[in-house]
This record gives structure tokens, C-alpha cells and sequence, in this order.
């Protein structure tokens, strides 16, 4: 059907915007400590010569200071740049703080991550004071409400793909419509891997087909479009690209999972087994937190010389206790058949479900362990995480520790500050 | 000096202005010195347990400090100062 399909730029009134906390961590960090504003300053995974920078100022970023760049390289373009640890509960407080002002204006809010939002304003009586004053409404209770040093960039448009392309035509502190009366204009001024989603090969996917300008793929049919990328994505693309929304779709949670990268790369199992243990213990906590079992537990490893592996278990039974996820985990970590320095240890529990009724066994007794497990969880709760432990985990007080996803928000549900 | 990571007891001074609803940190006693604060930068919160923690990033006009008030003994520590230079 879709093949015929001939669709204009979608006529109707924007009412989708998109929120960017622009150069989120530092910026907070220049919120809080006044006598850092205006300087080239740089959050970093570790502060050593090697960290890895995951958020440079916009002063920084002038200077050409990237996200990834290695300490030592940021140091090299500025010697006087700043660099600071993360702090992720100024990060959560700030996006709290986020939600709690978006909710003013619709509960069709939904953070895409730690410092993006999209908004949906269509029947909601804010919609009627015009989407631009609300963007700078919004833009001046931030100044006032959560710090006058943070900005955002705001995009409007018709769907969410378009409000986010419009977010980050002027950064910092934009504010970019796209609609109907100007997406010829906005797309002309654009790349094909300007577009979130289109790198290099899609984008050769593209050229293939005789795609080269943003205005080009919006004019090619969806019946080339799907030739082009092989699948429905084609014509997912030429929905978005016209203005009509294809992307306002919540995927359930599949998985929970914790990763670490190591200060220092480790070999012996013995070393990398309390770090296991203590990333199984906080996949275990939250996944339990959130009422789950699990049937399913997956290992990824990256190694010193970047060399990758990565292996998943279905177990047999479903498994709530986080020694028996570590059990499963050890067990798959001794699969691997690399016996190199880690740089990077990563475990998930997946095959999620909520249980009502434990299935009895001759062996263990389910009831008991898992009366035991709660009131671990109460203790931890209760006394600060991590307070009883198993022995593996003795010295690993300062390892794994707390860090902010930069991808997705999943673990923003699991915040609460009262 | 830069980021300097201190933890240490301090005195402060709380103030709260029931018209405007707003508690602040007015001034910290450190090493024999008393600092005015004259900018708040940021106060947040978390939680270690049950045990609610204020932090109030501050400055006075020489100093930046990192203010750490425990909820549950009600004491102060100093857990950063800074210059705001880079080391």
C-alpha cells in the first residue's frame, strides 16, 4: 500500500518540542561553582591523563575540545582546562527538577535522557499561548527556577524526529521551528548525516540510490526508499522526513544491566571476580526493585586492545537472588577464551517477568531465599546500598562506581527523591 | 590551588527567610576564617539509606565550597574548596 503512497509535508500546527540541556554535565557543573563560568572546563569518566572526557563546556567545545578525547588531548588544546569527576546526583537533581516544570505544561512529557526532552503540547491548554512563547517560557523559568547558567535549545516541529533536528540547528540556547512554510529552507542548509540516525552507511545506502542532499531524500518514494535500506525503515524515514510522527513509541524494558570500565585493565580471574560480583550485585538490587525476575544472564567484555566478547545464557529456572545471577555470570565469564587485560566488564539479566507465584522445588527452598533476599534488600535499602555484602565483594569499596547513562533513561525511573 | 577534596567538620550559619521559603548557608567558619557567602549555586540533594543529604555548592567572594549537611545528625562537613583555576 505504502508504495502509492504521496503524502505533503504535514500541514498541521506544530505541536511537538524538543528540549536539549546543552553541554549537560559541565554545565551543571558551572551552575553550581560560580568560579568556573565562562572557562574550559571538562566532566571526565576519571580525572588521570587518560579519562575519557564525556562532557566538555561550551566554552570548551569552542576550542575544539570533543566528547571522547582523552584527558591528556583536551589538556594538549588547553592547558588551563578544567576537569572535574562526575557527580551524578546534581546531574538526577536538575532532571527532576526538569520534569517537575515540564509537567506545568502537559503529562505528555516524556526525558529521552538525562538531559533531553520531548513534549507534546496538541489539547493541552498550553498550547494555545502559541508554541514559540512557551519555548521561551519555559527557556526563562529554567534561568530562574533551576540556574541561571543553564540553557537549552528547543526545537519545534510536527513529529519528534523533525523537533529534534530543529534543537540542533542553532545550539547553544537555540530555539527552531520547522514546519510547513519552511523545511525546504531548513533542509537544504543540511547534510545527510546532519540527520540523527543516517552515519556513514546509511548514508552510503543513500548515495546508492542517487541520494545525496537532504532535500533529495525528502523528495524520493517510499518505494526507493525501502529499496534503499532494504526494509520498512525506508518508508519510516519518508514519514518523518514529510512530518508525520513514526517515533512516539515507549519500548517495554527488556534487561537490566551494569557495566564498569576499569582504572586498571585486569587479567586473573581472581581480580575480576569481585568487580563481577559487585556489578551482578547492583543488577540484582534494581532488577528486584522493580519487581522482575529473570530467566536469561549476558556477559560483554572488552579487552585492553579493544578486542571484543560477549556471550548470554538462558538458564533454566527464573532467578531473583543476585548470587545465582553472579553464578551464571562467573560461569560465562569463564567461557571466554581470552586470557587478556580487561578494560571494560559489562553484565545484564534479560528474559525479564514479574512472578507472582514461586514455583516450588525439592532442592532449594524459593520462600525462604527469597524472604532472606528481601530483607537483605530492606537492610541495603534502609542502611545505604552495599552495607551487607558478600565476602567476594570485600575491597571493593571504591570500585564500580555511581555513573549517569548517557544513552537512555531507562534508569530514571528508578530515582525518587523525597 | 584548584579543586581541593577536604572532608572536615565546618561551621555554618543557616538561614531560613520564611517569606521567601528559602533556606541558605549565610556564612562558614573554616581554619580560623570567616567566609561570607554571597552566591548560591546549587543545592541538591540525595540519599545514603535513609539518611537525607543536603549539598550546597557555594561561593564567597574568594572561595567556592562544597557544603555537606547529613539530615540525620544535623552536621556540616566541608568536602571541597576551589579557586575555580585549573591545576
Amino acid at each position: 500500500m505504502e508504495n502509492q503512497i504521496n503524502l505533503p509535508f504535514n500541514p498541521k500546527s506544530p505541536t511537538v518540542m524538543h528540549l536539549d540541556l546543552n553541554s549537560c554535565f559541565a554545565t551543571i557543573e558551572q551552575q553550581a561553582n560560580p568560579k568556573i563560568r565562562g572557562k574550559p572546563v571538562a566532566v571526565a569518566a576519571y580525572t588521570t591523563s587518560a579519562g575519557c572526557i564525556v562532557a566538555p563546556s561550551i566554552e570548551a567545545k569552542k576550542l575544539g575540545i570533543k566528547v571522547g578525547m582523552r584527558v591528556k588531548d583536551g589538556k594538549m588544546i588547553c592547558p588551563k582546562l578544567i576537569i572535574l569527576p562526575p557527580d551524578p546526583w546534581k546531574y538526577r537533581n536538575i532532571h527532576i527538577a526538569f520534569r517537575k516544570l515540564l509537567a506545568d505544561y502537559t503529562d505528555n512529557a516524556t526525558p529521552k535522557s538525562i538531559d533531553e526532552f520531548v513534549l507534546n503540547l496538541e489539547g493541552y491548554p498550553a498550547f494555545k499561548k502559541g508554541m514559540t512563547s512557551v519555548a521561551k517560557e519555559i527557556k526563562d523559568r529554567i534561568k530562574k527556577e533551576i540556574g541561571e547558567w543553564i540553557s537549552i535549545s528547543v526545537g519545534i516541529s510536527t513529529n519528534r524526529f523533525l523537533a529534534k533536528t530543529a534543537a540542533g540547528l542553532n545550539k547553544p540556547d537555540g530555539l527552531d521551528i520547522i514546519d510547513k512554510n519552511n523545511y525546504r529552507n531548513i533542509y537544504k542548509n543540511l547534510s545527510l548525516t546532519d540527520l540523527c540516525g543516517i552515519k556513514t552507511r546509511n548514508a552510503a545506502r543513500l548515495n546508492n540510490m542517487g541520494i545525496f542532499s537532504v532535500l533529495e531524500f525528502y523528495k524520493t518514494s517510499v518505494h526507493k526508499l525501502k529499496t534503499a535500506f532494504r526494509s520498512i525503515l525506508g518508508y519510516y524515514w519518508y514519514l518523518r522526513l514529510h512530518g508525520w510522527e513514526i517515533d512516539d513509541v515507549e519500548f517495554a524494558r527488556h534487561s537490566y544491566g551494569n557495566s564498569f570500565a576499569l582504572p586498571k585493565p585486569l587479567t586473573a580471574f581472581e581480580e575480576l571476580a569481585p568487580i563481577l560480583q559487585k556489578l551482578t550485585e547492583k543488577t540484582g538490587i534494581r532488577m528486584r526493585r522493580a519487581g522482575f525476575w529473570a530467566k536469561g544472564v549476558h556477559i560483554a567484555i572488552i579487552y585492553h586492545d579493544w578486542g571484543f566478547w560477549h556471550k548470554g545464557t538462558s538458564l533454566s529456572n527464573f532467578v531473583f537472588d543476585s548470587r545465582d545471577i553472579y553464578k551464571a555470570a562467573f560461569r560465562i565469564l569463564n567461557m571466554s577464551p581470552y586470557r587478556k587485560p580487561v578494560r571494560n566488564l559489562a553484565v545484564s539479566v534479560f528474559n525479564l517477568e514479574k512472578i507472582a507465584h514461586i514455583q516450588l522445588t525439592l532442592i532449594d527452598d524459593l520462600a525462604k531465599k527469597q524472604r532472606l533476599v528481601s530483607a537483605l534488600d530492606r537492610i541495603n535499602e534502609k542502611w545505604g546500598n552495599f552495607v551487607i555484602t558478600p565476602g567476594k565483594m570485600i575491597g571493593t569499596n571504591d570500585v564500580v562506581i555511581d555513573r549517569v547513562a548517557f544513552g537512555g533513561v531507562k534508569e530514571l525511573e528508578e530515582i525518587v527523591i523525597n | 590551588m584548584m579543586i581541593q577534596k577536604i572532608s572536615a567538620p565546618v561551621s555554618v550559619n543557616l538561614i531560613f527567610d520564611h517569606q521567601t521559603r528559602q533556606a541558605f548557608p549565610k556564612y562558614v567558619s573554616w581554619e580560623g576564617q570567616v567566609y561570607q557567602i554571597n552566591k548560591i549555586g546549587l543545592h541538591h540533594t540525595y540519599r545514603t539509606g535513609k539518611t537525607l543529604i543536603h549539598v550546597f555548592s557555594v561561593e564567597s567572594s574568594t572561595l567556592f565550597f562544597r557544603l555537606v549537611l547529613n539530615t540525620d545528625t544535623l552536621h556540616w562537613t566541608l568536602e571541597e574548596i576551589s579557586d575555580g583555576e585549573s591545576d
